[in-house]
C-alpha cells in the first residue's frame, strides 16, 4: 500500500532558492513573457512600433511647449535645452512605464498565478524588461538624432550606462513593491496614476534645477530620480563629467558626485525593500488577491 | 528520468469564509506577521476561518498512483494547489520533488491573442518545460492535439474543445517528474477522450509519482494503486482504490436518504461479502460470491429477504438487482451461517459494485445496506445480444 503515515524525515522549511537561482532556472519563461508582451503590444496596434517612438515625441513636444513658455523673459542660458528635454523625458517614459506596466502585472496575470506554480518574480521582471526593450528602440532612434539635438560626443558617454542601471534598480524595485502592493490593495493603481502625474512636475524633466529658486532646486535633486536625470542630460548635452563637481555660470555649484552617490543608494535600498517585500508575500498571492 | 517524491507531512490548512479581508486594520497586522521571517502563520482558527484541509499525511513514490476522492468541498481541489505549491500549508509540510506537471488547467496560460504555435510556447514555457524540449516534441503536440491545420491561428479563434486538447497535448508532452492530474480525464470528444486516457495510462505506469483527482471513479481504481477518502478536509479512508470508492459511494446513498429505518431494528447483520472466483471477470464468465450473515433471532420467511444490488461505478446507478427470494434465512433462531450464488456476468467491460442488503418484506423497503464488493469486467470478445446479470444459488 502506498500510503504510508510514518513521519517523512524531513526539513521542516524548505529554503526557496535565491532569487537570481531562480530567475536564471525561470529565464526561459521570462523570455517567453517578454516575446508575449512585446508581440501583444504590437500586434494588433494600427501604428505597430511607431507608439515606441510617438509617446516619446509627445512628451518632448510637451518640454518644449513649457520651454518655450520658459523662455519668455528669461535670458538665453536660463532656457532648459532641447537635447536635456528630450533625454529626460525619455528617462521619465522608461520610469513611468516600468512602473505602470509592473504595477499591473500580477493583477493582470492573475489567473496563472491562482493555476500554476512558477516564480512570480518573472511577471514584474517580463513587464519591466518589455518597457526596456521598447525605451532600448526609442533612445537608438533619440542617438540618431544627436547632432539636431546638440548632443556632446565625447567619453563622457560611458557614465550612460551606469546612469541606466541605477534608473532600472530603482524602477525594478519600487516595481515590485508596487505590484504586489496592488494585488492586496486595489487602490494602489490609483495612488500610482496620481504619483506618475505630479511625479513629472517634482522631478526635474521639463526644468533645469538650477534653474529654478535654491530650495525648489534642492528638493528637486532630493528626489532620487533628480540626479539620475541630471546626471544623463550633462553628461549628453553639457559634455561634463558627473564625477566631479559642475559649476554653472554664476559659480554656484549645480552636481557635485554625492549626488549620483545618494541615488545609486536609494535605487539599492528601494531594490532590496522592494524585492523582499513581494518574496515574502508571494506565497500568499493565490490565497489574498 | 529520475523520479521524483510527493510527500504531505500533517497538513492543515485554513480558510476564510466571508470577504477576504474585513478591513485594512485586520489584514495589515496579519501581513507583518506572516512577513516576519520565522513568524510563520498563525496557526489557529479565527471567526469565520474554517480548516479546509485537516492534518492530511500521505506519500507517494515513484511508480505509485494515489487517488484523491470525496464530494464537493471535500479539500480535494485545496490539497492539489497544496500540491502544486500554488498554496502553502497553514501547518505541516508539504513537498513535491522534481519538475511537477500538473493536468490542472491545462490552457490557463493561453493568450487568446496569439497563434497556437507561440501558445504551446509560451504554456510551455509557464509549466516549466525546456523550450528545447518544446522544439524538439512540437509537431508530436501538434498531432495528439488534432489542431494542426489552426496552429498559426490565434487561439481565441478555437473551439472551447481545441482549446483544451492543445493545452491537454502540451501538458503530456512535458515528461514531468512527478504528475498531478485533475479532471482532465474528459478533455474534448470521445475519440480524444480515449487517446488522452491511454495517454494517461501510460504516464501513470511509468516510474513517476502521480496524484489523480476525479469523480469518475471507475477511472481513479483503474489508474490508482491506492485511493484517498476526503470529507470535510479530513481523510476519512487510505487504502486500495475499489475500497475506498465502495465506502464514498455508499457515504453518497446514505446521504441522499436512501437508507432510512432503524437500522437496530433489523435482527440480520452481514459478516461479509466477497468473491470466491478470481477477479477481474471477463465478461460473460461467471462469478461466485459468499455472502454471510448473522441473525440475532429467528427470522421468518416473510419478514426479512436478502438482496444483492449491482452498480455501475461509472454512473454510480443500480444496473442489476439479485433478488435471493427463496433463500431461507434463518427461520430456525440465532446464529451465522453463509450461502454462496453464482452469477454470470453478461456485462459490458466496467467497475461494478455489488452490495448486499436486507429487504424488509413487511414495510416494503430496504432495511440495511451491507457490505460492498468491487468486480472489474474485462471485455474479451465483442459480446452479442443482450447484456445480462444471471444469478442462481450455488448447490
Amino acid at each position: 500500500m502506498s500510503v504510508s503515515h510514518a513521519e517523512p524525515a524531513l526539513p521542516r522549511d524548505r529554503p526557496r532558492p535565491g532569487v537570481l537561482r531562480e530567475m536564471f532556472n525561470a529565464h526561459e519563461l521570462l523570455g517567453q513573457l517578454i516575446k508575449r508582451d512585446l508581440r501583444l503590444r504590437y500586434r494588433q496596434a494600427v501604428m505597430g512600433f511607431a507608439w515606441a517612438i510617438l509617446m516619446p515625441a509627445l512628451t518632448i513636444g510637451a518640454g518644449l511647449v513649457i520651454r518655450s513658455v520658459m523662455a519668455q523673459g528669461a535670458s538665453g542660458e536660463d532656457v532648459p535645452s532641447i537635447g536635456g528635454i528630450t533625454i529626460k523625458s525619455w528617462a521619465w517614459a522608461f520610469f513611468a512605464g516600468g512602473m505602470n506596466f509592473g504595477t499591473t502585472s500580477l493583477l493582470g496575470n492573475i489567473s496563472l498565478v491562482t493555476k500554476i506554480y512558477f516564480p512570480r518574480e518573472v511577471l514584474p521582471a517580463a513587464a519591466i524588461a518589455t518597457q526596456g526593450v521598447d525605451s532600448l528602440l526609442s533612445l537608438a532612434l533619440i542617438l540618431l538624432a544627436g547632432p539636431w539635438l546638440g548632443f556632446h560626443w565625447s567619453v563622457q558617454l560611458l557614465w550612460m550606462p551606469l546612469l541606466i542601471l541605477v534608473l532600472a534598480v530603482f524602477t525594478t524595485g519600487l516595481a515590485f513593491l508596487f505590484a504586489c502592493a496592488n494585488l492586496f490593495f486595489r487602490d494602489v493603481k490609483y495612488i500610482l496614476q496620481v504619483l506618475l502625474t505630479f511625479g513629472v512636475l517634482l522631478t526635474p524633466v521639463f526644468v533645469e534645477p538650477a534653474m529654478a529658486p535654491r530650495l525648489t532646486g534642492r528638493l528637486l535633486m532630493l528626489n532620487p530620480l533628480g540626479p539620475i536625470l541630471e546626471g544623463m542630460r550633462l553628461t549628453l548635452v553639457s559634455g561634463g563629467s558627473i564625477g566631479h563637481t559642475i559649476y554653472n555660470a554664476h559659480g554656484v555649484p549645480v552636481w557635485t558626485p554625492w549626488h549620483l552617490v545618494y541615488s545609486m543608494i536609494f535605487a539599492a535600498a528601494i531594490f532590496v525593500i522592494g524585492i523582499s517585500a513581494f518574496r515574502r508575500t508571494a506565497s500568499m498571492f493565490a490565497e489574498y488577491y | 528520468m529520475p523520479g521524483g517524491r510527493i510527500v504531505f507531512d500533517h497538513v492543515w490548512k485554513r480558510f476564510h469564509r466571508g470577504p477576504a479581508h474585513d478591513s485594512l486594520r485586520d489584514l495589515l497586522p496579519a501581513l507583518v506577521r506572516r512577513a516576519r521571517p520565522g513568524g510563520g502563520a498563525e496557526e489557529t482558527l479565527g471567526s469565520g476561518d474554517f480548516w479546509a484541509v485537516r492534518d492530511l499525511s500521505f506519500e507517494v513514490t515513484p511508480g505509485q498512483a494515489l487517488g484523491i476522492i470525496g464530494g464537493n468541498g471535500a479539500g480535494k481541489s485545496t490539497t492539489l494547489k497544496l500540491l502544486t505549491r500554488i498554496l502553502q500549508p497553514t501547518r505541516g509540510f508539504a513537498l513535491v520533488e522534481g519538475r511537477v506537471g500538473s493536468l490542472i488547467e491545462v490552457s490557463a496560460g493561453f493568450h487568446p491573442d496569439l497563434t497556437g504555435r507561440e501558445n504551446v510556447f509560451l504554456q510551455g514555457a509557464i509549466m516549466g518545460m525546456p523550450q528545447r524540449l518544446i522544439r524538439e516534441r512540437f509537431d508530436e503536440i501538434v498531432d495528439f492535439s488534432g489542431v494542426s491545420e489552426s496552429i498559426d491561428t490565434p487561439v481565441k479563434r478555437y473551439s472551447s474543445g481545441m482549446n483544451a486538447r492543445l493545452g491537454f497535448s502540451i501538458a503530456v508532452h512535458l515528461e514531468p517528474e512527478a504528475l498531478i492530474i485533475d479532471e482532465v480525464l474528459s478533455v474534448g470528444d470521445a475519440s480524444f477522450q480515449n487517446r488522452a486516457f491511454e495517454r494517461i495510462r501510460s504516464i501513470v505506469r511509468s516510474d513517476i509519482p502521480v496524484v489523480i483527482v476525479s469523480h469518475q471513479l471507475d477511472r481513479i481504481v483503474e489508474l490508482c494503486t491506492s485511493t484517498i477518502l476526503l470529507s470535510h478536509g479530513a481523510q476519512v479512508f487510505a487504502g486500495p482504490s475499489a475500497e475506498a470508492v465502495g465506502l464514498y459511494l455508499r457515504g453518497e446513498q446514505s446521504e441522499d436518504g436512501a437508507l432510512t429505518g432503524a437500522h437496530s431494528d433489523v435482527p440480520i447483520r452481514f459478516t461479509g461479502l466477497e468473491a470466491l472466483s478470481p477477479v477481474p471477470v471477463l465478461s460473460g464468465e461467471s462469478l461466485r460470491l459468499r455472502i454471510g450473515t448473522h441473525a440475532l433471532r429467528s427470522v421468518p420467511d416473510d419478514t426479512y429477504k436478502l438482496e444483492v444490488n449491482v452498480y455501475d461505478v461509472a454512473t454510480n446507478r443500480r444496473v442489476y438487482q439479485i433478488h435471493l427470494a427463496k433463500l431461507d434465512l434463518h427461520p430456525t433462531g440465532p446464529g451465522d451461517r453463509s450461502d454462496t450464488i453464482v452469477v454470470q456476468m453478461n456485462l459490458p467491460a466496467g467497475l461494478y459494485r455489488f452490495e448486499a442488503m436486507t429487504w424488509d418484506v413487511v414495510a416494503m423497503r430496504r432495511a440495511a445496506a451491507g457490505p460492498s464488493l468491487m468486480v472489474q469486467v474485462e471485455d474479451r470478445v465483442e459480446l452479442i445480444g443482450t447484456h445480462q446479470l444471471n444469478a442462481r444459488r450455488d448447490a
